[in-house]
């Protein structure tokens, strides 16, 4: 029998023959932790009794959640993180300016590699699988792999999503991978990593990849990641020391299931209230009027979805009931995006550019909403309250999507700026 | 440890939530974390009455999707405290995290095994080797065990038992391996 790509990593770092099921206490080769957990698993960790991290070599910090400190006690916690920081002599830790989206730059800045074992305190990190890393969050139990190097993990099943077809006139990956989490299901992706391949997977650049891998994760999914390929290669060419390898299943493999997924969608697809697999065409919500629109987060942060946006924009304003935020994902994504003239255009169309990071997403601290209001964004999840005020609504979509609908005021299908 | 409960079965069915159903949801809101001060409330929203009922030993049958939910560990927790143990046909994969991180001994993936009791009858559990017998009925089944990994945290006492006794080990230069 052979392996899965979740099962060779996972061989490898333990260094034994690791099949789907087994219980394992693999060692990551890199972890994440985001600002608004560091003082809680330094907490931990002194209640415990340690002193020293594992390895903080292997530990990069972001400043995500709230870069911008906008509240007394928001300045405390940065302190605070800076001075644990030097407490555990952690190299890999980018504050507020630095880096930008936890779950972006370290893939930029060349920390993720095909083939890698990463683990992280926060859910989307499962955003690394877009270079053919395997990257599973461990929430709380990350102060035991901090302190002992590694905690336990069942292997899971991989589900194999081999991606046909091209995309249809109007709709992007972002489209396709709402559809497609709606299509599988929570019960079919049950623990299992959703791993891509295909023949249409040549056509979605590594931006795209970041998207496809982010959304498995909010039905149950353990983790996605992409087979990496000749595209991998060459993004990371100038990002990573060292040789890389590709890594690819076993034509034999024991997947839990294989399943052909066809890119055409046929129309931009929308999350309605109040779970990400809550997918309908935009068709059945257009025309629903909207308060806050919001392009960023780690499912939608990199030019090519500022770019999207930018198409829409040109020429136009945002409707004047309707307020506009747009973070870029890293400061790598926003200087590329001032020398692009994008962040002119946002400015100059109304829309307001906020620090790199999680922007609104991170649970509303930043431009959030007020009850009874309506937003459309690119944010990862629309349970009420994500963004704020309990009684909202949060509709989900694509930059194309939002940025149409923050220049009409309602929720728009983009193809009517296209055509 | 003692990993072979005799005691009386208790059944439930399938779906029970481990917020409302097994636990009140409020403890997880407060972060209790303390057996003794959960143990009154086990079970309270589907028999209020059932921690006046059962004894240290007794076993509770239940069916599919055991602790469905938000996984929060308190109602693992109040197993605990009775001193009870759990057969279960299936339970979702953040709360089987829980009841091993709590420390319980359980069986899972045990298809069908509602219908082979009713509460009341005397059960026979060993959930080191997985040997379930129902002594009133004269049923016995063999169902998978915990992973011998698995069972380890929950002989160590749960999770931050265990953790605590691989940082004594890495203190004392040794491989913090299980």
């Amino acid at each position: 029998m052979g392996k899965t790509i979740t099962e060779k990593v996972l061989s490898r770092v333990t260094g034994s023959d690791v099949s789907a099921g087994d219980i394992i206490y693999p060692e990551p080769e890199l972890l994440t932790v985001h600002d608004w957990y560091v003082v809680n698993f330094d907490k931990a960790l002194q209640e415990l009794g340690v002193d020293r991290l594992y390895d903080p070599d292997k530990l990069v910090i972001s400043t995500d959640h709230e870069p911008v400190a906008v509240s007394p006690q928001a300045a405390e916690r940065q302190k605070q993180v800076r001075e644990i920081v030097k407490k555990y002599g952690i190299k890999n830790f980018y504050d507020t300016g630095r880096g930008g989206h936890g779950h972006v730059f370290p893939i930029e800045m060349g920390y993720v590699k095909p083939g890698m074992f990463v683990e992280a305190y926060d859910v989307h990190v499962t955003n690394f699988g877009a270079v053919g890393a395997l990257a599973i969050p461990m929430l709380i139990e990350i102060t035991e792999v901090l302190a002992c190097g590694s905690a336990w993990l069942r292997t899971p099943d991989t589900v194999r999503v081999n991606l046909t077809g091209a995309l249809s006139p109007g709709t992007g990956i972002r489209d396709v991978a709402q559809k497609l989490i709606c299509d599988l299901g929570a019960a079919r992706v049950d623990y299992a990593v959703v791993e891509y391949g295909g023949p249409a997977l040549a056509s979605i650049d590594i931006a795209g990849r970041h998207t496809l891998c982010n959304t498995p994760i909010d039905v149950g999914a353990k983790s996605a990641l992409v087979e990496p390929d000749q595209s991998t290669l060459d993004y990371l060419a100038d990002r990573v020391e060292g040789p890389l390898e590709l890594i690819a299943s076993d034509a034999d493999a024991n997947f839990r299931e294989v399943v052909d997924y066809d890119l055409d969608v046929l129309e931009p697809q929308i999350a309605v209230p109040p779970t990400p697999d809550c997918v309908v065409g935009v068709s059945e919500v257009a025309g629903r009027a909207v308060h806050h629109a919001f392009i960023g987060s780690c499912a939608a942060a990199n030019l090519s979805d500022l770019r999207a946006a930018a198409d829409i924009l040109r020429g136009h304003k945002i409707h004047p009931d309707v307020r506009f935020l747009i973070t870029p994902g890293t400061q790598e994504i926003m200087s590329a995006a001032e020398s692009e003239g994008l962040l002119q255009l946002f400015a100059e169309a109304g829309a307001m550019i906020t620090q790199p990071g999680c922007g609104p997403c991170a649970g509303g601290r930043i431009g959030g909403m007020a009850n009874g209001e309506t937003s459309i964004n690119t944010g990862t999840r629309n349970d009420y309250g994500r963004l704020g005020a309990p009684d909202s609504e949060i509709y989900l979509g694509s930059a194309a999507t939002v940025a149409a609908s923050a220049v009409t005021g309602k929720i728009t299908d983009p193809r009517d700026f296209l055509n | 440890m003692e990993w072979v409960y005799k005691g009386k079965c208790w059944k439930f069915g399938d779906n029970l939530g481990i917020d409302g159903d097994v636990m009140p949801l409020r403890f997880a809101l407060e972060r209790e974390l303390d057996p003794e001060v959960l143990r009154p409330f086990l079970m309270a929203g589907v028999d209020p009455d059932f921690p006046n009922k059962v004894s240290p030993g007794d076993i509770i049958v239940a069916g599919k999707r055991f602790g469905q939910g938000n996984p929060h560990i308190q109602g693992f927790l109040g197993i605990l405290g009775h001193g009870l143990g759990l057969v279960a046909e299936s339970i979702p994969r953040g709360s089987f995290r829980n009841a091993i991180n709590a420390g319980l001994p359980f069986l899972t993936g045990c298809d069908g095994v509602t219908g082979d009791v009713e509460t009341g009858d005397d059960l026979e559990v060993n959930f080191q080797t997985g040997e379930f017998k129902n002594l009133t009925r004269d049923i016995m089944r063999d169902f998978q065990p915990l992973d011998p990994q698995l069972q380890a945290i929950i002989e160590a006492g749960g999770w931050s038992a265990n953790l605590e006794k691989r940082l004594a080990k890495l203190r004392s230069g040794e491989s913090a391996m299980t």
